[in-house]
């Protein structure tokens, strides 16, 4: 997915992904990446939790800004049981 | 005949298999990563961004194998994969969605396809004025891709769905992979 990613960034638009794998992202090396922590699979999270799936593409739209470094991996280490939603700074928006 | 497509029907067992246990065990799927091979490069490409969001039109490109009902589900006789690609119209109901990879476990995302497609939970950062716009199309192609289907995609699919995106005027794409 990463060489995807690169194409698209290298065509003049600006994205983001999520990374299952910090030993793969640091190989191809996306433009920029957020390593959420989750399993295969489960990406944006986990079924029926829609708010915390909003939460993710939040924290997605949020490092998007953040990241100025090309070839940057954030490493967020969520987890399924995470209590998310009362720890929700990873996500503030804006 | 018959004994290729006994063949196949092992071959896939086998790969639905891995899957689960790559999927349930991530120490496994490390050491999967390990002994795999992928493209290594040393700089990334680089467009700024320093845009305001709620003005931007976002789109999705997902490789979770992810198309409509009625799309030719991706190739999965081929060990190589299939660098092929499937349009999804933004306004697609999950029901009308599913998923052919036999490279991750699925059963999660078959009951909410958002959890590796988010296409309803980017409509609700539209209505909430959070993103401006959501493209009408979004892309999804299946994450298996090896050997001579690499060449195609990096020269072929990639680049013709990079030329869409840019001629919708989409501003940030988010890639998920599965």
């Amino acid at each position: 997915m990463g060489l995807i990613q690169r194409t698209i960034e290298a065509s003049g638009i600006a994205t983001i992904s999520i990374s299952l794998s910090k030993d793969i992202s640091q190989k191809v090396l996306p433009p920029r990446a957020v390593y959420s922590g989750f399993p295969l699979g489960h990406p944006i999270g986990f079924p029926g939790e829609t708010f915390r799936q909003k939460q993710i593409l939040r924290m997605l739209l949020k490092y998007l800004k953040k990241i100025n470094s090309p070839g940057t991996i954030a490493d967020l280490d969520l987890t399924e049981s995470d209590d998310y939603s009362v720890s929700c700074d990873i996500c503030a928006f804006g | 005949m018959k004994e290729r497509s006994n063949k196949f029907d092992f071959r896939e067992k086998k790969d639905k298999l891995i899957a689960k246990l790559l999927t349930k065990y991530p120490s496994l799927f490390r050491k999967w990563v390990h002994r795999s091979e992928f493209i290594e490069f040393s700089d990334s490409p680089w467009t700024q961004f320093d845009s305001d969001i709620s003005k931007c039109r976002l789109a999705l490109v997902t490789t979770g194998g992810v198309h409509l009902r009625s799309q030719k589900p991706f190739n999965m006789k081929d060990p190589a994969g299939d660098p092929t690609f499937r349009e999804i119209p933004a306004d697609t109901l999950p029901a009308d969605l599913t998923i052919t990879h036999n490279y991750y476990d699925h059963a999660d995302a078959d009951k909410d396809v958002n959890i590796v497609f988010p296409i309803e939970r980017v409509q609700e950062l539209k209505q909430s004025g959070e993103i401006g716009d959501v493209n009408y199309r979004h892309f999804s192609f299946m994450g298996h891709i090896m050997h001579h289907h690499i060449k195609t995609l990096m020269k072929e699919t990639a680049p013709q769905i990079a030329a869409a995106l840019k001629s919708d005027k989409v501003d940030i794409v988010i890639l998920t992979p599965a």
